[in-house]
């Protein structure tokens, strides 16, 4: 008898321990269809946190958290990247006009939170920042000199090297140019205007230096990266072709 | 007889007459059984077997509405399939996998958001497609497309299926059901109806859409 | 009959003379039963009974606003939950009474088993348990229907799935289900048809029917070892038991009934009120992909089943397991009609119920995590711990999104998040050498997709690079020790560790 009471006493404490658990019994909501989600953080975690970190860096892919992307990027240029993705990057579409999940509603709420959240008012203020997109070729020869002179510097070791041709298979040229100009903080990636990830204050880089570099470094792309050209020996600072 | 055995045992328990004086109602009854002769019992008990037969004729005969009735629903795949369109043939672009909806062709007005239903087609080139259900052929979950990695996988039981809908892992002994389609006037037209499983075919048989990839068989 | 004194009694007695519930009622509460059921061991099968009623009358509580239609029964909980007063507590009782009710009979149904009480006399008032748990478990699903959200609906879809592996009439069995083509309007009013009429009028039949047994038969005795059961003797001994050392069944056994029955209530009421109702969960319409459809509680360790089967043997298990299942439960009291009743001298009855309790509850526990089902939104939702970014190459960076981008994570966890349909990767490189990950992620096999086709050799290149860095600090990654040499590019900092023993340099 008394081990029943017991047993009785300790479950009726195990399901009110259990209970203490959740908050409360009344429901708020009912559950909305997932196009009807217009919540940035929900968005974001759902969608984008995997590759852009869940604070918007220290991810694999674009630092977003970084305000001088966000001064440097305009709304149509971040809905054409989220709703139909970025061709030559891992970036995939998200519009479902691409074949993806979110309504036109949802990316201008992902746009709108990520300007609301990490956007600075001024990031770019006074500095004349090369323009966004790719406006004239460069030269890659040139480019060489100016990678050799600008670059180089931290992209020699092995674990900076950005020459290696499977490495740049996998990004395109806005993602090299926007990474130049807007750097990535995250990373220790200085932008346009400075020379190390101190930060120290450099001749900042022009326009036609950023297509020069791209130019250069477009030169090593390969027909066939991979398998052969993955070999484990440094290519950095190695002539163009 | 037992019968009046056990009426004698139940008002058994009745005391002496209750303080009105009336007596019980089954007490009455007792009276009125007393005392017939063996003649008259077998006659009531022919009367009474007459009136078992008539009820269970009575209910034979209702029994056959009734139970067709009850299977209505069972019926040929045909009858609940038709051709519907999915759209303009444009809104599918050569080389990708998109998701269609389309409203049931067998539906009734109170039906709600459940006859909206989901396929894949997948456009391989300009004028050859092929339709899936969205029916994992595990366990009928709703499996989703993954345009980067060229797959499907089921959120229930992890069945993975690859891009022309073959089976690549998971429990699933068969390849995504698909659905006859036809071009109609720049249209795409489906021959669906019922949800698909492994007895009620997406689509009928049809070699030369399937390329003889035996895994795609209805 | 009683003395006539006052208005109260006269009342009592114009009924009672019309009713005459007086004697049977005295009869059956006073009814002598042996001593040592009086016992908290017996509590089980009344609490049942309690619940069922409690569910009765939540259940018609709720069918006041509920409408069993498809267009409307979501809108319409959702009204219970948000709008009506306390109609969220009304659908949190019929839920949490629902739980309470299947795992009360449960072990009710275990506890007689252990006790022997399905021996002879009382063969017919366990078969008849039977059917009661079987229709318990038919509530529960059908509730969980009726509880019209995506669970529900795809739940229906796995039913007539089940129902579509049926041979030759399968086709049939599933329209029948379904009441037509696909999961719409009709089904959702048959099985509130089966729900509200059928299943609820047969349980209550059938539980009155097996009281009635209980109260007729005398409740099983203690079981003690060595007191064996016989056709012959046993009515015989039982009575003398009874009537021996018994006492009254009222009140001698009942306050032990009530305190138990009333602690349940109690406990049904408090779960409701902290936890809550059950969903209603998103909407059901089947053009909503985003779902990942769970069944509920008592169902989990089917759904567990279901996903380890080998597929050869799925249908046939699914088929005939229940049926065999079934059938050995209604055999048992005739294959053991008689023999001992107390457990001591029952070692395999202890084994069986151990065995069906342990297996039942890590099936349950696995279909909590449900460790074979893909994270649908792992690739986009789950970071890379920081700690495997931290000094990364640009290439490895772009691994890394390769890794994510075509969905590996969905079937592969690191730092603990992600699907675990695969294994977890956060030591992949200490187990396997670029080349075997280059290798399997190309031919995929064991249960791997093949990615060749979808990846280009770029992707694979970087993906292997990334994976190559999936190892503790302090262990360094597998190598090849016949043509692979150990270079400072397979590990950032790898400079500090040694090349592998034996490995030509």
């Amino acid at each position: 008898m008394r081990k029943m009471a017991a047993v009785l006493l300790a479950s009726t404490a195990a399901v009110l321990c259990g209970c203490h658990a959740y908050q409360r019994g009344e429901v708020s909501q009912p559950v909305p269809r997932p196009s009807a989600v217009l919540d940035f953080a929900t968005l974001y975690g759902q969608n984008c946190a995997a590759c852009h970190g869940p604070d918007g860096a220290n991810g694999p892919a674009t630092d977003l958290a970084n305000p001088e992307y966000l001064a440097l990027v305009d709304d149509a240029g971040l809905r054409k990247w989220i709703g139909s993705g970025m061709p030559g990057t891992q970036m995939p579409a998200f519009a479902k006009s691409s074949g993806g999940m979110l309504t036109d509603a949802q990316v201008n709420a992902i746009i709108a939170g990520m300007r609301k959240r990490w956007s600075r008012p001024g990031a770019l203020e006074g500095a004349q920042p090369p323009p966004y997109a790719q406006t004239q070729t460069g030269d890659a020869k040139r480019g060489t000199q100016t990678y050799q002179a600008r670059c180089a510097i931290c992209h020699k070791q092995t674990r900076d090297e950005i020459t290696n041709p499977v490495y740049l298979a996998l990004v395109s040229d806005q993602v090299l140019r926007t990474m130049i100009i807007a750097g990535s903080p995250d990373i220790g990636q200085p932008d346009w205007r400075h020379d190390s990830v101190d930060g120290k204050p450099a001749t900042p880089l022009t326009d036609q230096d950023i297509n020069d570099i791209i130019a250069y470094l477009d030169g090593l792309r390969n027909a066939s990266p991979g398998f052969a050209g993955t070999a484990a020996e440094p290519q950095s600072g190695a002539p163009a072709r | 007889m037992d019968l009046t055995n056990d009426e004698h045992r139940l008002t058994q328990n009745q005391d002496a007459p209750t303080p009105t004086g009336i007596p019980p109602l089954n007490e009455l009854a007792r009276h009125a059984t007393s005392g017939e002769d063996d003649r008259v019992v077998s006659r009531r008990w022919l009367l009474m077997k007459a009136g078992i037969a008539l009820n269970g004729l009575v209910g034979l005969a209702l029994a056959v509405p009734v139970v067709r009735y009850i299977f209505a629903p069972w019926r040929k795949d045909s009858s609940y399939e038709s051709w519907i369109s999915l759209g303009a043939v444009k809104s599918f672009p050569a080389g990708e996998t998109r998701l269609a909806l389309f409203k049931n062709p067998f539906t009734r007005s109170w039906d709600g958001p459940t006859d909206n239903v989901a396929c894949y087609v997948r456009r391989e080139e300009a004028d050859k497609f092929q339709v899936f259900a969205i029916n994992c052929a595990h366990l009928g979950c709703p499996v989703r497309w993954f345009p980067q990695s060229q797959l499907f996988m089921c959120p229930c039981h992890g069945g993975v299926y690859y891009a022309d809908g073959s089976r690549a892992s998971g429990p699933p002994t068969r390849g995504l059901f698909t659905y006859d389609w036809k071009v109609v006037s720049n249209e795409l037209h489906i021959d669906a109806g019922q949800m698909p499983t492994l007895s009620n075919s997406a689509k009928l048989e049809k070699p030369e859409i399937g390329e003889g990839d035996c895994t795609c068989r209805g | 009959m009683p003395r006539v004194n006052g208005t109260g009694q006269r009342i009592y007695a114009w009924f009672e003379r019309r009713l005459q519930l007086e004697g049977p009622v005295k009869e059956a509460a006073l009814h002598p039963v042996p001593r040592n059921t009086a016992s908290w061991w017996y509590v089980f099968g009344s609490a049942a009974f309690t619940l069922l009623f409690l569910q009765i009358i939540t259940g018609i509580l709720l069918a006041l606003i509920y409408v069993p239609s498809a267009a409307h029964a979501w809108d319409s909980l959702n009204v219970l939950n948000h709008q009506v007063p306390l109609g969220w507590y009304i659908r949190a009782l019929h839920g949490w009474g629902s739980n309470f009710m299947v795992a009360i009979v449960l072990i009710h149904m275990a506890q007689v088993f252990l006790f022997g009480a399905y021996k002879f006399p009382r063969e017919l008032t366990w078969i008849l348990g039977v059917f009661l748990l079987l229709m318990t478990l038919g509530m529960a699903f059908t509730g969980q229907v009726l509880r019209f959200d995506q669970d529900a609906y795809w739940g229906l879809g796995i039913g007539a799935s089940i129902m579509g592996r049926v041979p030759f009439i399968g086709g049939g069995l599933v329209h029948l289900l379904l009441g037509g083509p696909i999961i719409a309007g009709a089904t959702l009013s048959r099985f509130f048809t089966l729900h509200v009429f059928v299943i609820p009028g047969l349980l209550l039949l059938f539980a009155l029917t097996h009281v009635w047994m209980v109260l007729k038969l005398g409740v099983n005795e203690w079981p003690m070892p060595g007191r064996v059961v016989r056709r012959a003797t046993y009515v015989e001994e039982y009575n003398k038991l009874a009537h021996e050392d018994g006492i009254p069944f009222v009140p001698g056994a009942f306050w032990k009934d009530l305190v138990f029955s009333g602690a349940v209530i109690a406990a049904v009421a408090v779960c409701a009120l902290i936890m809550g109702p059950f969903g209603p969960g998103g909407q059901p319409d089947p053009s909503i992909i985003q779902t990942v459809p769970k069944p509920d509680f008592f169902f989990l360790w089917i759904y567990a089943v279901l996903s380890y089967l080998p597929p050869a043997l799925e249908t046939p298990f699914i088929l005939i397991a229940p049926i065999i299942g079934i059938a050995i439960l209604l055999a048992l009291p005739f294959y053991a009609a008689e023999g001992e009743k107390s457990w001591h001298r029952r070692p395999v009855a202890v084994l069986v119920v151990s065995f069906v309790a342990v297996a039942w509850g890590s099936f349950t526990q696995l279909g909590t995590v449900t460790p074979w089902s893909p994270h649908m939104s792992a690739w986009s939702a789950d970071a890379i711990p920081a700690k495997f970014l931290r000094g990364a190459s640009p290439l490895v960076r772009q691994g890394a999104n390769v890794f994510q981008d075509k969905q590996c994570r969905n079937c592969h966890a690191v730092g603990g998040l992600g699907g675990q349909r695969g294994p977890a990767l956060d030591d992949i490189a200490t187990r396997m050498t670029p080349d075997e990950l280059r290798f399997k992620v190309v031919t995929g096999g064991g249960n791997m997709p093949a990615f060749g086709k979808n990846l280009s050799p770029a992707e694979i290149e970087a993906l292997v690079a990334f994976l190559d860095t999936l190892h503790p600090p302090n262990q360094r990654p597998a190598v090849n020790p016949v043509n692979e040499v150990y270079t400072s590019t397979h590990a950032s900092g790898g400079e500090d560790i040694p090349a592998a023993q034996g490995a030509p340099r």
